[in-house]
């Protein structure tokens, strides 16, 4: 479980570094004045350093208010639900990169169909076949926007 | 009337077989992405928008603001029909709405919201006729410092009128600049903030960042909440449709002064999410019925939904003549304008007329076009979230990442996606608004080379924002916005010390 007041500060923290990334990228390109006017990294660098001061604004109101930011952030329950659907998410995306996007498709829908929906095994994977035959047919056919392929599209000459 | 001949032209433009078959398929798309959780207007069109890359810009901008019409009907069935907002914008539509619904009076909730729905999209499109050319023309004054100062203007209006807290408002829209300014420097020409990676070099698309923070962050979300549809079914009857039309005009107040939040808000940068909600307080407050307000009032449906939609097509208006978008789906279309080649702004009425005004007529009939459509399809529609979510989820999972690919090609806006994702989970739970971190990442070139131009014309002086009438009345406006959080709570602490003590 995590409270409200950790979540606050935990993203803050977060968008503070992102800031500061910002004005440290900056700093490379010159944040001065050059011969075409203000360099490069000049405008990055304030935009930084105002992500920066406007996320410790949020600390400061955050740690002031911190008594009135008990409520519970995320519940076990919930916390479950969200993993359920993050870690496959991510899992496709890890297999898209390897495999194709299609073949990922059809592997993401039968995994969820067939797990997380209690469908049967042969519903789950003929629903994932199917989706990713449509989804080659409407993108690569009709508007010949080429996907990520994979080594399955390469033994079968689909490029 | 110069507007009325060139409008004319553009039904010439916009009536053609052809366009009427985009409008017809863009508003059911519209539909469906408004009707399916985790996607929703701004995503849709950022979805399409690939496939539209090798359309005419005309053909194209038609298909997308049909889909944002429809997305905007599809997101208040679902508020209506399920107590699920569509979208953020139609959240007021479900505190009377669903009551209507569950009373058995849902064809009269839903005739009701799409007829004045239709009523305020088509005040708001009058309005962009009619003042249209007159900003444009205004806007050709502008020079860099002005137009630097317009968008402080409409950044500085989310710090004002924002109901998230200012610093939260602020990291949002700084993190979309600096999204923005990642890869191509526009002025120098050079590579900046890449940090070495390759994958950078080519910046951050705003679509990925959009698909990411309002497809995958809501979906996040909606599974969060564990999804329940308690839907009522509704047969939209043509007698009952007919009997809702002759009561419409018994609420002509409440459509003239919704319409007016909404276009108000539209222009400014409020949103058709404010509008709805000042739109449905301003209601309540003002009815005889206040009490039946949240128990099924149709009052409470009309008000949100006449806002919400003229709020919509009315940002559309500051983004063709100003290239500032009043809501984040026009953010994304203007992307799209500018991918196409098209500059937003008040040179594209003189460049392109026939795209502007083929653009202006297409949205007098594809609104009613879309309320024709979505009277007719609702059923159909609501039955599709009675498909379990397990099948529904994860196919929009799989949407939401090719269309992230079908960007630019490239294997590493997958990732980017999803880290979108994340951060827009993480911004939705903790209040944090994502419209001004899209608006940001689709103008920071834009305002950074109008800051920059500014400074090279002044040699460096910041007074040139103070340099004439104009540019002047434009800043001070915008630091008023900016301040306004902090004017108001320093002078409610010195009228009340004790109350707002009590308060923190």
């Amino acid at each position: 479980m995590i409270s409200r007041y950790t979540a606050e500060i935990g993203t803050a923290t977060l968008t503070a570094g992102l800031g500061l990334t910002a004005v440290v990228g900056a700093l490379e390109f010159g944040i001065g004045w050059g011969d075409a006017g203000p360099e490069p990294g000049a405008f990055p660098f304030y935009i930084g350093l105002l992500v920066v001061a406007a996320s410790m604004g949020t600390l400061i109101q955050v740690t002031l208010g911190r008594y009135g930011l008990q409520s519970i952030f995320l519940h076990r329950e919930e916390a479950k639900r969200v993993a359920s659907f993050f870690v496959p998410m991510l899992a496709f995306v890890v297999l898209a990169r390897l495999l194709g996007l299609y073949v990922a498709t059809a592997l993401y829908l039968t995994f969820v169909m067939s797990v997380q929906g209690k469908y049967r095994l042969v519903t789950s994977i003929a629903s994932g076949i199917a989706a990713a035959v449509i989804f080659y047919f409407v993108l690569e056919v009709a508007f010949q926007v080429p996907l990520l392929k994979g080594p399955l599209e390469a033994a079968l000459g689909l490029y | 009337m110069e507007n009325f001949a060139s409008l004319l032209h553009g039904f010439g433009v916009a009536l053609t077989t052809y366009h009427v078959a985009l409008m017809m398929i863009g508003v059911l798309l519209g539909i469906l992405v408004g009707v399916l959780p985790g996607l929703g207007a701004p995503n849709g069109v950022s979805l399409l928008l690939p496939l539209t890359f090798t359309m005419d810009p005309v053909a194209a901008i038609i298909l997308l603001t049909s889909m944002y019409w429809g997305a905007l009907f599809g997101g208040s069935t679902t508020s209506i029909l399920f107590n699920i907002p569509g979208e953020p914008s139609s959240v007021a539509t479900t505190f009377d709405g669903y009551p209507m619904a569950r009373q058995g009076h849902a064809t009269q909730a839903l005739t009701l919201a799409f007829l004045s729905a239709g009523f305020g999209a088509l005040v708001g499109v009058i309005l962009i006729t009619v003042l249209s050319t007159w900003v444009a023309k205004f806007a050709l004054r502008f020079s860099s410092p002005e137009y630097f100062a317009v968008y402080f203007l409409a950044f500085a209006s989310f710090i004002g009128l924002g109901a998230a807290s200012s610093f939260k408002t602020i990291v949002s829209m700084g993190l979309g600049f600096a999204f923005a300014a990642v890869g191509m420097d526009t002025v120098s020409g050079g590579l900046r903030l890449t940090y070495g990676f390759n994958e950078l070099l080519s910046g951050i698309s705003f679509l990925i960042a959009v698909i990411g923070l309002f497809g995958i962050g809501e979906l996040m979300l909606t599974m969060e909440e564990g999804l329940r549809f308690n839907g009522i079914s509704a047969r939209v009857k043509v007698s009952d449709v007919l009997k809702t039309i002759k009561t419409l005009p018994r609420y002509w107040v409440t459509l003239l002064r919704s319409s007016a939040i909404g276009c108000w808000m539209g222009i400014t940068p409020g949103g058709p999410t404010a509008a709805s909600f000042m739109s449905y307080g301003l209601a309540k407050r003002l009815s005889r019925r206040k009490d039946n307000f949240g128990l099924g009032e149709p009052e409470g449906v009309v008000a949100p939904e006449t806002a919400d939609h003229a709020a919509g097509s009315s940002a559309i208006l500051p983004m063709l003549a100003l290239g500032v978008p009043g809501s984040a789906t026009a953010a994304v279309m203007m992307g799209g304008l500018m991918i196409w080649g098209l500059n937003p702004g008040p040179m594209l009425f003189i460049e392109r007329p026939d795209f502007v005004w083929g653009l202006i007529a297409s949205m007098y009939l594809g609104n009613i076009v879309a309320v024709l459509m979505v009277l007719a399809t609702i059923p159909l529609f609501a039955s599709i979230l009675r498909i379990p979510f397990a099948i529904i989820g994860p196919v929009i999972v799989v949407v939401c990442f090719i269309g992230a690919y079908t960007v630019a090609g490239r294997p590493f806006d997958l990732w980017l996606a999803l880290a979108f994702g994340v951060v827009g989970y993480l911004f939705k739970k903790l209040d944090y608004p994502i419209a001004p971190l899209v608006l940001a990442m689709v103008l920071g070139d834009k305002a950074e080379d109008a800051f920059r131009q500014s400074m090279i014309m002044s040699r460096g002086s910041l007074s040139i924002f103070w340099s004439n009438g104009l540019v002047t009345t434009l800043m001070i406006i915008g630091l008023v916005l900016a301040l306004g959080p902090v004017l108001t709570t320093a002078f409610g602490r010195l009228i009340r010390p004790k109350a707002s003590s009590a308060v923190a």
